[in-house]
């Protein structure tokens, strides 16, 4: 399915299949309703929410993350915070379990959170990767590589194996970056992914994308591997390297 | 008089105009999207009403009449 559409669905907290509708609908247009939805869903209780992100400074860290656990569960916590002083988010986040944080990750604006979520230690956001890689959660790891620093996104990236990274590729909201990230995986990587593509139909649309964000540089490599590919995919593959 | 949130359509739910395609959906599709977000702000607003009142019980006893002053419970 459209990517776009997935990512709305998950903004909504519906199935996918509801907005099936969406399908002819340019994805630029869901994406700027995505925006939308998500801009809305974020300031509606706002005044609530930052009220609470101020009385939980008047708490020790452990009782916040404590509460944020047990009470406040994965949507509230994404909500507030980008509400949160940044160094008490950093050090209520350090407390939380990995499978928490991946499912606040799973629930976060990326854009109003940055400011933590750069600055949590490295090996917890591998620790939130490796559990989005075993939820097949595509659309969050998506964000991480959208929005982490290179060095974390390297390492989260090394966990994917080559059919999840394609997939995670196909959610990214800026899809320009894959080629970036494909620098930092080594030589090989880039031709494994087009043999796993061949291998599987449901890889197609994902291989497709990433070879049209291609650069030339990685293009040359990919254009010895066409000859090998079955024939539906080597046309498409051939028209997205033009 | 003002529409309940149960009325209002996705345009005045978002506060603006919608994209040119989501626009030119059929009303039963915006209808749709606008029960999808109406659904999901529901959601959060009962979630929240409900931490706020269920958080105030790890509270140490000494802190609780601050904290309830600052998030006006």
């Amino acid at each position: 399915m459209n990517p776009e559409i997935l990512k709305l669905a998950r903004a909504l907290a519906v199935e996918p299949e509801r907005l099936a509708y969406l399908a002819e609908v340019d994805t630029r247009d869901v994406r700027r309703l995505r925006e939308q939805v998500t801009t809305t869903l974020f300031d509606a209780n706002l005044v609530v929410l930052e009220r609470m992100a101020l009385a939980s400074k008047l708490l020790p860290a452990p009782v916040v993350a404590k509460i944020a656990e047990k009470v406040f569960g994965p949507l509230l916590c994404a909500r507030i915070a980008g509400l949160v002083d940044v160094s008490r988010g950093v050090d209520v986040a350090k407390r939380l379990s990995p499978a928490f944080l991946a499912s606040v990750a799973a629930e976060l604006d990326p854009r109003r959170a940055t400011a933590i979520i750069t600055r949590i230690p490295v090996p917890t956001v591998v620790a939130v990767a490796e559990e989005l890689n075993r939820r097949e959660d595509w659309i969050t790891l998506g964000r991480f590589v959208d929005h982490l620093p290179d060095e974390t996104v390297g390492r989260c990236v090394r966990l994917l194996d080559d059919a999840g990274l394609l997939r995670t590729a196909y959610l990214l909201d800026d899809p320009s970056r894959i080629d970036h990230v494909l620098g930092m995986l080594g030589e090989q990587r880039l031709p494994r992914l087009v043999r796993i593509a061949a291998e599987d139909e449901t890889l197609w649309p994902p291989a497709i994308a990433l070879l049209s964000q291609l650069s030339e540089e990685h293009r040359a490599v990919v254009r010895p591997l066409l000859a090998d590919l079955p024939a539906d995919l080597r046309k498409r593959a051939e028209s997205a390297l033009h | 008089m003002m529409r309940r949130m149960a009325e209002r359509t996705l345009a005045e739910q978002l506060g603006g105009p919608l994209p040119e395609g989501i626009e030119a959906l059929s009303e039963q599709h915006k209808q749709d999207l606008s029960a999808a977000l109406r659904e999901a702000r529901h959601r959060q607003s009962k979630a929240l009403a409900q931490a706020g009142e269920d958080s105030l019980k790890y509270v140490p006893a000494l802190l609780r009449g601050a904290v309830r002053k600052v998030v006006g419970l």
